[in-house]
């Protein structure tokens, strides 16, 4: 008996490890399909600005930036958010009652006064107190809405959604840092759209290592301590593999949180983000996908290959857990609310291919990664493993995850996603943490996972807590 | 063992005695497909007591450092690639990047004639009219650079003909037309959009074949050119439903942009109430309706009224068409849209109401009010308000009437006009308000 049991294990998990690999295979067709696709409709940035400049009919665009105790950071964000180049813009920064002198230092800064404005709740927010602008021209774009304390970004953002009166948004960190052309590259994909686009996602990289200038990045570097340096990697295959493959097919699961454009109706009429959420951006996403699909309307769903955004990622272990404990009882708590997307037809790509797809590799396997961790103790100390086959096979999974990286680095150079300072370098320290990669980082974001399903699980509480930031490298003049 | 029997087998072959560079080829090959098929052979040995699984394994692990090898070649060829292009864009930055800044800079002003355009670019007389680029290559990047200028520098530039004269001295227009008909899609895509950027006369037959494409984004680009450039007013793209599905934001600034060039142009617009009722889709119906509010196309306007009156479920359209009467004054459709008020939907509703703001004429006030009542929507409301507050005399009176008796959580609809911070952000002027995002925060 226990030897039938023991080989049914062990082929499900050889199986489970072919599909998987055959899933990723598919991935990267499909990315490099999107990328060729892309390279042919989307011009030089120099071209796509001259074209969007030029034009009176460039959809106007809403960014929305919540903002709680950032008074260290606060004017230098608003600030790189203003020299943002795009024709027809609005900058809403939501205070969600820091109790810093954040609200204070803008209101001087950009000469506040409170106006009336004519504010309809779309969507649920706690109580907005005032709308500021400011008296001063150049500052046209800025509104500050403060609101009373959510807690939540999702809060915040659902407040800046009720005060944003253009046809497009885009929700973002206040402590992002944004390419000057970046709206331009999201926008471009809008306007070329046959059918009406719902959502853009934007790649999104680590800022940690990268020099600052004026609120621009100006020297892109990949990080040079080791846990961003994983998380480098693990960015550039996420969004220039998994999401632009996804995006061929129409069914992106997912428009980060960090920096995302959304239609406004659509969102609204979705119920925009929901704060309870763990992960309030893919929820909305899978809202709105399912409103377009029960209302019986066209959309899609797109991805920008080349970098748009940078953010501080977690430096150490301790943050870096904390960030994928929270990400893992988010996956759970998507899985629990949208079950009834899962392997359905009716919800097109999303429900035949993408949400079963993370189920089955992405939910499942930290938990089979651990019991197969276990079970492979439990034959150690029993002697009966294989070890010339148990080699293969790991040389298999080793190799396969290093071809992965390699091809994302084959990605980034042939689509200039980045550009960065020294190529060469970056390209080796990549291919550095590739073959480190299934050794240190791989183990701590299973254990994370499992942490978080049991988390989930217990119903254990969990408190929100910001990354710690240790600030981005300015240059020295 | 193997390997050294196909070894001697070759080197007995009577083929291999005749030494020439084919078969010198033909015994590497060989010999490299006898090696191969020896470790082959080898692996296949090796791993046949082994599982399944495990051979699959090693498959799997072969077809990964292949294909990684096979991606290393890719990534350098990339790079030499890469590297001779910036080497030539380089050297061509240097020989001409100053001239070009030049000839785009205000010292260029006054009309040159093609003998100093070929004195700032150092080229000889006896050259003019010859091929001064020697390849395709060459000529691709000067355009490249060209076209670079071009678009970043556009604000400082001030005389077009010396501009166009630096192309034809390049050979540039017979470049790009030879592009757009002989090249893959994208290059002509690229090409057709270079042409239409630097306002170039482009030959008849190279449209014609254009519009005959398969591919829809080269058919497009050609019509949006012939647009701008014919000096026919009977363009007949749009008799069919020629959209259909598939327009985008894209399309309607490209046809604006053509539109706008013609008229610049001083040549006569289309009817595109014309247009916009021969088509079947809603989105291409409303993009026309558009586009003649933009070209002030006042004179079609009653063209409109049929579709007003038989198209009711569309309400995207009436939506737009009552916008488009607001904006260019055609009061003769004031009373059938004081009619329609009440039973539309809110979004048309509103653009009703602004429309009626538009014409002022005295009639639509009591509408206002209507809409003002008649509705549980307070973003109707508030709109409606904002008519009023603009309406004039009258209506400026109306809503110091509403604003005495307003209960007190409306106030703050009522302070929110009276706000000049507020009413700074709302003053477009016509170009931005056209735009239909922006339109609903249009004050009047």
């Amino acid at each position: 008996m226990w030897i039938l049991i023991y080989y049914i294990f062990c082929y499900l998990i050889f199986f489970y490890t072919m599909m998987l690999m055959v899933s990723y295979m598919y991935l990267v067709i499909m990315s490099h399909r999107a990328q060729k696709h892309l390279s042919v409709n989307i011009p030089d940035d120099e071209t796509i600005k001259y074209f969007l400049q030029g034009s009176p009919l460039t959809p106007a665009v809403s960014i929305i930036a919540p903002a709680f105790n950032e008074e260290v950071t606060i004017l230098d964000n608003v600030n790189s958010l203003m020299n943002i180049d795009y024709p027809n813009f609005e900058i809403i920064i939501v205070n969600d009652a820091s109790t810093d002198r954040t609200l204070e230092l803008l209101i001087n800064e950009y000469s506040l006064v409170e106006v009336p404005y004519d504010i309809a709740m779309k969507v649920q927010s706690k109580p907005i107190k005032r709308v500021l602008k400011s008296t001063e021209e150049k500052y046209s774009k800025l509104v500050v809405v403060d609101k009373e304390h959510g807690g939540k970004k999702a809060d915040g953002s659902n407040a800046g959604i009720n005060v944003c009166s253009n046809k497009y948004f885009v929700c973002t960190d206040v402590d992002c840092i944004i390419e000057p052309m970046a709206l331009y590259r999201m926008m471009w994909l809008v306007v070329n759209s046959h059918r009406p686009m719902i959502g853009v996602s934007a790649t999104m990289l680590m800022s940690n290592g990268c020099i600052v200038e004026d609120g621009r990045v100006v020297e892109a570097a990949v990080p040079n301590t080791l846990i961003p340096m994983f998380q480098q990697l693990e960015y550039l295959r996420s969004f220039l593999i998994s999401k632009l493959g996804w995006s061929c097919i129409n069914a992106l699961p997912n428009i980060s949180g960090g920096f995302g454009l959304f239609d406004t109706d659509v969102a609204v009429k979705s119920g925009g983000y929901d704060p309870t959420s763990m992960a309030e951006d893919v929820d909305m996403l899978l809202r709105m996908v399912t409103y377009m699909k029960n209302t019986g309307q066209d959309f899609r769903l797109a991805q920008v290959p080349k970098v748009c955004c940078w953010t501080e990622g977690p430096g150490s272990v301790k943050t870096l857990c904390r960030q994928r404990i929270r990400w893992a009882r988010g996956l759970f708590e998507i899985i629990s609310n949208h079950r009834k997307l899962f392997f359905n037809p009716r919800y097109g790509p999303i429900g035949s291919f993408v949400l079963p797809y993370i189920f089955i590799f992405e939910f499942i396997a930290p938990v089979l990664e651990l019991t197969g961790f276990l079970f492979m103790i439990w034959l150690i100390l029993t002697g009966g493993v294989n070890w010339d086959s148990a080699i293969i096979l790991f040389g298999m999974i080793y190799i396969f995850s290093v071809f992965m990286a390699s091809f994302v680095i084959f990605f980034d150079y042939s689509a200039k996603a980045v550009e960065w300072k020294n190529t060469k370098l970056s390209y080796l320290k990549l291919l550095m943490v590739t073959l480190l990669e299934p050794f240190f980082y791989h183990p701590i974001i299973t254990y994370c996972s499992n942490v978080g399903y049991w988390q989930f699980i217990s119903n254990q509480t969990s408190v929100w807590k910001p990354i710690q930031r240790q600030g981005v490298k300015k240059k020295k003049s | 063992m193997y390997l050294s029997t196909v070894l001697t087998d070759l080197t007995n072959d009577k083929h291999w005695q005749k030494v020439n560079s084919v078969s010198v080829l033909k015994y590497y090959f060989n010999l490299f497909m006898a090696y191969s098929t020896y470790y082959l052979q080898y692996a296949i040995n090796m791993f046949a007591d082994y599982p399944p699984e495990v051979k699959v394994a090693v498959l799997v692990t072969v077809l990964c450092a292949v294909l990684m090898l096979i991606m290393g070649i890719a990534l350098f060829s990339l790079s030499l690639k890469r590297k001779h292009w910036n080497r030539i864009h380089r050297r061509f930055e240097r020989k001409y990047g100053e001239k070009m800044d030049y000839m785009f800079s205000a010292d260029a002003q006054k009309k040159m004639s093609k003998y100093e355009i070929a004195d700032v670019f150092d080229i000889p007389h006896e050259r003019i009219g010859k091929e001064i680029l020697k390849n395709r290559r060459e000529k691709e990047v000067f355009v490249q650079i060209f076209y670079q200028k071009f678009i970043t520098e556009r604000a400082d530039y001030t005389n077009r003909e010396n501009i166009t004269e630096v192309l034809y001295l390049f050979g540039i227009p017979e470049f790009l037309e030879k592009e757009v008909s002989l090249r893959s899609t994208s290059k002509k895509a690229d090409a057709m959009s270079k042409i239409r950027t630097f306002k170039l006369p482009i030959s008849t037959w190279v449209i014609n074949k254009l519009l005959s494409s398969k591919y829809l984004s080269v058919q497009r680009l050609a019509m949006y050119s012939n647009i701008m450039l014919s000096s026919d007013t009977d363009l007949d793209y749009f008799e069919t439903d020629f959209f259909d599905k598939h327009s985008c934001i894209k399309d309607e600034m490209e046809l604006a942009y053509s539109l706008q060039r013609r008229r610049r142009a001083g040549l006569k617009l289309p009817n595109l109430a014309r247009w916009a009722n021969l088509q079947k889709n809603e989105h291409s119906q409303c993009m026309f309706v558009r586009l003649m509010r933009r070209f002030d196309e006042l004179e079609y306007c009653g063209q409109l009224t049929k579709l007003y009156t038989t198209q009711t479920r569309k309400k995207k359209l009436i939506e737009e068409i009552s916008r488009t009467w607001g904006y260019l004054h055609y009061t003769e459709g004031e009373d059938l849209l004081i009619d329609a008020l009440l039973t539309q939907p809110d979004d048309t509703k509103v653009a009703i109401m602004h429309a009626l703001t538009r014409f002022a004429t005295g009639k639509g006030i009591g509408a206002l009010l209507e809409g003002y009542r008649n509705t549980t929507n307070p973003h109707v409301r508030f709109e409606a308000l904002r008519c009023m507050y603009n309406y004039g005399k009258k209506g400026r009176a109306m809503f110091y009437e509403l604003e005495k008796n307003a209960k007190e959580q409306d106030k703050k609809f009522f302070d929110f006009f009276k706000n000049p911070i507020t009413l700074e952000r709302i003053r477009l002027d016509k170009e931005q308000a056209y735009h239909p995002s922006v339109e609903t925060i249009y004050n009047g």
